[in-house]
């Protein structure tokens, strides 16, 4: 049984089945926004600055929750990190084993305060490493969403 | 009374409320709650502890999100809890802020209300389908409409109160919302009573125009200690009285024309305000009104009218902003929109602005020491009450 599919056979007991009739539209919020139009448009990573502490937060937030002030300032992060952790994925939600093993990696950025987990790529035989310097790869038709960064990927390659 | 510090407002910040916000929650938050600071002339180091209010997590579509919103609310390195009565949660955080600055534990405490309704589809009232029973009410397509009808429906058969009077509540309200410089578009105006009675019925006897909209928005004040309100301001609004109470959540099982908890939370209230007779010692009461009646029925709730009496004094103008009995000045719910939790917390600032002359085309004509400001929600059956004064 998969995450998704379990409890199942609820037929066999005095149930039924139901659910909270909703679905939901969100939108990215004024940072997110813009963080998610550059991505798109100019295939750039930016981050929003604290004017009082100086802290660049990416995922951009549109106030610092430390000093909570907003932070106007955004400033371009050149796409090249380092994997902070990582993991790999075997099974998925349905518990099938998956054709690939997945990598995914927590990556920071330098002078960055957070960071993006995202998936790893072309990473050979020696495999993830903590510590591994890796780059941006880019989806050439872009959505404007996380997924238009393909992976991460060892600087080099 | 068994409490260590007494408490005061010492600022309150409300964002513009619209039907469907650009903003995160969070965005929401932070712009509201960074208002309440700016005009208590605090930081947000300043505070010791931080309150947020929200109700269900499936408006915003996530999950725990009291901890979402956490850090756009100021919760940051400091204390930080959510309270959740539904409806009732905006006037309830205020109460929840209240004891953590009342028992002495904190000097300031930060309290922010929070709903984004837009991101849910294809329309809140389903989300409200799933607050009911799953085999007695939910197969028959509840939703809240419903219980309001029932509610308005009984209310004005026991007391034989004429659609054209609710209708005024509607004129009323959203007359006032023209001067609310949050108003949601759209939502204030000039109505007559005919144009209220001939909107759409939407379950019978709700009409469109006796309903609040569905909005994104939120809402801030600053609580603070005695010591440091003194060290502050010249001019502190003490929390004078809290009270909170439930009655069944079983809507079959409580008297549907008389909201005997409001009662309750009131009279709770008034006996810690030392309020024996609160038709004189209320001088504006901010009084919950999603939709049109109950502004009527919570009144009488409030002890501000007779059972059956609010109609007629709502008839005679002792409810405008010019009468003797302001309610809802602000505009309410009816008239400025209804984030769930936000829009409890906006008539506690309203309630803030008023005793403080600060409401601006808002202000009432009469002088104004002590004001309330209640809310009613959960699965309709609570009552919050807070009373302010100066």
């Amino acid at each position: 049984m998969g995450v998704t599919t379990k409890p199942n056979r609820l037929e066999k007991i005095r149930t039924w089945r139901g659910s909270v009739p909703v679905w939901h539209q969100y939108t990215l919020g004024l940072a997110g926004e813009r963080f998610f139009r550059e991505l798109k448009d100019r295939g750039r990573l930016m981050a929003s600055r604290c004017p009082r502490c100086g802290a660049a937060y990416l995922l951009p937030k549109l106030y610092c929750p430390a000093c909570f002030v907003a932070c106007e300032e955004w400033v371009e992060i050149k796409p090249r990190g380092v994997v902070d952790t990582f993991t790999v994925l075997h099974e998925g939600l349905e518990e099938e084993e998956l054709k690939e093993p997945v990598v995914v990696a927590f990556v920071t950025f330098p002078g960055v305060k957070g960071g993006l987990v995202h998936r790893l790529g072309e990473v050979g035989r020696d495999g993830p490493a903590v510590g591994m310097e890796v780059e941006m790869v880019l989806r050439p038709e872009r959505r404007g969403g996380l997924d238009d960064i393909l992976y991460f990927r060892p600087v080099g390659k | 009374m068994g409490y260590k510090n007494r408490v005061a407002v010492l600022g309150a910040g409300l964002t513009k409320f619209m039907r469907r916000a650009q903003e995160t929650g969070k965005e929401l938050c932070f712009e509201a709650a960074r208002m309440a600071l700016d005009s208590a002339g605090l930081e947000l180091k300043d505070m010791e502890a931080v309150v947020m209010s929200t109700a269900p997590d499936a408006f915003d579509g996530v999950h725990m999100k009291g901890e979402y919103l956490a850090d756009g609310a100021g919760g940051f390195r400091r204390p930080y809890m959510r309270s959740y009565v539904g409806g009732g949660s905006g006037v309830f955080s205020v109460i929840h802020g209240w004891y953590h600055v009342a028992s002495g534990h904190f000097d300031t405490c930060l309290v922010v209300a929070e709903e984004k309704m837009s991101p849910c589809m294809p329309h809140p009232q389903a989300a409200f389908n799933a607050i009911y029973d799953q085999f007695t009410e939910r197969p028959l397509g509840v939703n809240l409409l419903w219980i309001f009808a029932l509610e308005m429906n009984r209310y004005m058969q026991v007391h034989k109160i004429p659609l054209e009077t609710i209708s005024l509540v509607s004129v009323k309200n959203k007359k006032n919302g023209l001067d609310h410089p949050c108003a949601q578009a759209g939502i204030p105006g000039e109505y007559t009573v005919k144009d209220i009675m001939d909107s759409e019925v939407l379950v019978w006897p709700v009409h469109r125009l006796m309903v609040s909209p569905v909005t994104d928005a939120a809402a801030a004040v600053v609580l603070v200690s005695e010591r440091v309100a003194k060290r502050m301001t010249d001019k502190p609004v003490w929390v004078e009285g809290v009270g909170w109470h439930l009655d069944s959540s079983y809507w079959t099982n409580r008297d549907l024309y008389y909201p005997k908890y409001v009662e309750y939370a009131a009279r709770m209230a008034y006996r810690m305000a030392v309020i024996t007779d609160p038709r004189k010692e209320i001088h504006l009461a901010e009084v919950y009104d999603p939709f049109a009646y109950k502004e009527l029925h919570h009144m009488e709730g409030l002890l501000l009218a007779d059972k059956g009496e609010a109609p007629r004094l709502l008839e005679k103008g002792v409810t405008q902003r010019d009468g003797d009995l302001p309610v809802c000045p602000s505009g309410g719910l009816m008239g400025v929109g209804n984030p769930i939790a936000a829009a409890g917390l906006m008539k506690v600032a309203e309630v803030f602005w008023q005793l403080r002359g600060e409401a601006g085309a808002r202000q009432v004509s009469r002088p104004v020491k002590r004001g309330l400001a209640q809310a009613w929600g959960d699965l309709m059956q609570v009552g919050t009450v807070v009373v302010l004064g100066v």
